[in-house]
């Protein structure tokens, strides 16, 4: 037991900066993920039969490609056919194109929820579809997904994990335990690395759970 | 952009074994995936029944055991078995495992990365029976009570045949979500499709055509694309017959990716 204590004292330095990648890089993916994911719901909700197949064909193509291989398209695919991308641009981008299919998904069910009647009426008093969808029924479809975001908040932390340990190397929380393990050859880093993961996830959901009850509405 | 669709970079595809290569490679991840969920099946079902026991004590350890592997990254778990599972072990599984089975999982390391899949994937579905169980009507279980069966009886009669029949599209989706996971296990150098599409991408001896590293995942990904997608299909399929056939539905299951995507396509808009 002291031994992983003083494995954790003596390279807390590191696990501290892991950690921190990792909450960066879920922080820009989720960005990244919301803008995407609330522009290809749009698309699939909207009057217009072309949109709604573009943003099938997104939502299609991203939720059944796996992340990694999606990552490594982008980081080495993309590099080797000349464009210089860099892990980190190659990591947060695939990471929030690939949860903005997600998020795309819930926000159309939210739209849903929030009824066509919505629609209607707006359209009647002659706003745009543009300005129905942004003023009005968006806001209302964010707090119905609320509880979603928060599990996807929680499946983009995992993934992260995936970014870290994958060619793309960024020093997240999995690869700095992985260091540390090779370099000590003691198993208890990972069991460090677990706790962080833990610790991040259980904040996330205690987080969620106080949005939730302010904001979301069950429908 | 030219170099996206020069012919150049594709003429890989058709020449010799190139594609053929690649879908053996997404045939491994296939076949680590269908005994990842057999196993997960298993264990994900005694876990369910252990949360529901009425024994506070065992229900409370088998809820915290399965909310921690809920909570860790997959890759994690894998990375670490890969590591800590004992030689000894290693040595059982490659004796234990039957000749019949394909030549990708009779390599050793593939016991860490079924352990870990096995481990995450068995809490997941452990979450879904259990969801699929409890919004079975309690009715059921009071009449299968008030009729004499013992609790074993109950569930093996009445609960769980309903129960589980409903958690059928989830249990879909997750295995589309597990075959994505598969080409996790590329990262402890099994030899599956990402593991295929590297070795051809940087192949350059006695070939005419060299495959391109964009262009070879792009394959791939479609590859996995087609799969998964006829899948989610059936999936689809599955629960909107469900639905005709109950009238009801299963309460979404917390952290399950897809499920919110299965809901959304089967509930039409009001």
């Amino acid at each position: 037991m002291t031994d992983a204590l003083n494995l954790l004292t003596e390279n807390f330095g590191n696990f501290a900066s892991g950690l921190w990648v990792t909450v960066r890089i879920v922080a820009v993916a989720f960005v990244i993920a919301m803008v995407v994911g609330t522009l290809v719901a749009a698309f699939r909700v909207a009057p217009v039969k072309a949109l709604q197949r573009i943003g099938g064909v997104y939502v299609e193509v991203f939720r059944n490609i796996p992340l990694l291989v999606l990552l490594l398209i982008l980081f080495i695919g993309v590099r080797r056919a000349g464009l210089p991308i860099s892990a980190w641009v190659a990591g947060t981008m695939g990471l929030g194109l690939y949860t903005a299919a997600y998020i795309a998904e819930a926000l159309r069910s939210g739209v849903f929820a929030v009824g066509k009647g919505q629609v209607d009426a707006a359209l009647s008093l002659g706003l745009t579809y543009s300005r129905t969808m942004r003023r009005i029924i968006l806001p209302q479809a964010f707090r119905t997904v609320i509880p979603t975001l928060g599990s996807l908040i929680i499946a983009m932390v995992k993934n992260s994990a995936i970014v870290g340990a994958s060619l793309l190397a960024l020093p997240d929380l999995l690869k700095e335990s992985r260091v540390i393990q090779s370099e000590t050859a003691q198993t208890e880093a990972f069991l460090w690395a677990a706790a962080g993961y833990l610790l991040v996830t259980i904040t996330v959901t205690v987080v969620f759970r106080r949005l939730e009850t302010r904001y979301a509405v069950r429908r | 952009m030219d170099y996206l669709f020069s012919y150049d970079n594709w003429e890989w595809l058709w020449t010799g074994n190139n594609f053929r290569f690649l879908v053996e490679g997404i045939l491994v991840n296939l076949q680590i995936a269908v005994v990842a969920i057999i196993f997960s099946l298993i264990f994900g079902l005694s876990l369910a029944l252990l949360r529901l026991a009425r024994n506070r004590f065992v229900s409370i350890v088998a809820g915290l055991w399965v909310d921690v592997w809920r909570n860790l990254p997959l890759i994690f778990i894998i990375l670490y078995l890969a590591l800590a599972v004992p030689g000894s072990w290693r040595d059982a599984y490659a004796s234990a495992i039957p000749d019949w089975f394909p030549d990708a999982l009779q390599d050793e390391l593939v016991l860490g990365a079924l352990l870990g899949l096995v481990l995450y994937n068995s809490a997941v579905l452990c979450e879904i029976m259990r969801s699929g169980i409890q919004s079975l009507d309690r009715g059921q279980r009071e009449a299968a009570a008030s009729l004499g069966l013992t609790y074993f009886q109950q569930m093996r009669f009445v609960v769980l045949p309903q129960g589980l029949r409903r958690m059928v599209p989830s249990t879909v989706s997750q295995l589309i979500t597990l075959n994505k996971d598969t080409t996790l296990v590329s990262i402890i150098a099994i030899q599956e499709v990402v593991g295929a599409g590297s070795t051809l991408a940087s192949v350059n001896f006695g070939v005419e055509v060299r495959p391109a590293y964009l262009q070879v995942f792009i394959v791939i990904g479609l590859l996995f694309i087609a799969v998964n997608f006829s899948l989610s299909r059936l999936s689809r399929r599955l629960e909107m017959r469900e639905r005709e056939r109950t009238g009801t539905t299963v309460k979404p299951v917390e952290g399950i990716e897809d499920q919110v995507a299965l809901q959304t396509d089967v509930l039409p808009p009001r």
